[in-house]
């Protein structure tokens, strides 16, 4: 049951029949593991904390630089040299108290974040650098855990969802199987504010999708977009076979 | 051989694979990810994987920031 409260709360998510009360409630009882509390995990933090997940693991290392505020909407000028994960968790929690919110202020090794991930159902991944990616893609697909990837830089966007349930899912390794760091990020190639921020939006939309039992436009895709003119792109993404990864052992 | 590479028409002087198209445009291997007609195919693939007449190739970049 709802209390009182929370029907005022949710009442438009309520108004929806791909929601509902029966969806409401699966978003309460739903755990999600943030990983990256920058311009991804900024946006995406703030709409699920306001959707009611009920259960948000915040996870970063970095402190709050003044650089950031130019995209990481959570944060505010005074709370400059604070931690990221502290912060947003205060926040969430202003925000909507009626969520248990955990945070955890570290680089996470492999071993921790296995732990994590049987106390999960759903993961984004928000972070900034290939090597987190492919430990946490790998990470994901060991324990089975749902993976909604998102990535941004300059004016264009990469969105990605990986249901690791299934054992037939591909994963971001047979899309990127190269870990070396030939990839471009936020600090030696820039970004504009809104496109990590409308991809961690995205993030966010397809994991109420996902809790409330709505397909996912994403599953096994990839998805660009492209800031300037706006248009997306969509590719599916098949099972390597020789993934080292994911593919038969 | 006409195909369109990133929505740019473009004729090759003969048949190729996919890693000898990337080497034909001298695009980096690493990093790079390639679909044909919108779909996505392996890196283990792209020896044997032959472009056709007509064929709508995608490359683009994997991209880390968040
Ligand atoms: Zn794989």
């Amino acid at each position: 049951m709802l209390s009182d409260n929370e029907l005022l709360r949710y009442s438009r998510h309520l108004l929806l029949e791909e929601v509902s009360e029966a969806g409401q409630h699966k978003l309460k009882n739903a755990k999600v593991l943030i990983i990256g509390m920058g311009g991804l995990g900024s946006p995406a933090a703030l709409y699920l904390a306001a959707a009611g997940i009920g259960h948000l693991v915040l996870n970063d290392f970095d402190d709050i630089e003044v650089s950031n505020l130019q995209r990481q909407i959570t944060y505010q000028n005074s709370d400059i040299g604070e931690s990221k994960v502290e912060v947003t968790k205060q926040r969430l929690q202003q925000l909507n108290p009626d969520i248990k919110v955990r945070s955890i202020n570290k680089q996470m090794p492999e071993q921790q974040l296995s732990m994590e991930l049987t106390m999960a159902d759903l993961v984004l991944d928000c972070t900034d650098n290939m090597a987190t990616r492919q430990m946490i893609n790998k990470a994901c697909v060991d324990a089975k855990v749902p993976l909604i990837v998102g990535a941004a830089i300059r004016l264009e966007g990469q969105l990605m969802f990986f249901d690791h349930s299934q054992a037939e899912s591909p994963c971001y390794h047979c899309l990127f199987p190269s870990s070396e760091e030939q990839t471009l990020n936020c600090s030696n190639a820039g970004i504009i504010g809104p496109v990590v921020g409308t991809i961690g939006t995205l993030q966010a939309l397809e994991a109420i999708k996902y809790f409330v039992g709505l397909p996912s436009g994403i599953k096994n895709k990839l998805k660009l977009f492209d800031g300037k003119t706006l248009d997306w792109q969509t590719f599916a993404i098949n099972k390597d076979t020789q993934c080292s990864v994911c593919g038969q052992v | 051989m006409k195909i369109q590479v990133n929505e740019q028409a473009l004729t090759l002087p003969n048949s190729m694979n996919i890693e000898q198209l990337l080497s034909h445009l001298e695009k980096p291997l690493i990093g790079s990810a390639v679909a044909v007609n919108m779909q996505v195919i392996s890196r283990s693939e792209w020896t044997q994987y032959n472009i056709n007449e007509g064929d709508n190739i995608s490359l683009f970049q994997a991209i880390a920031g968040g």
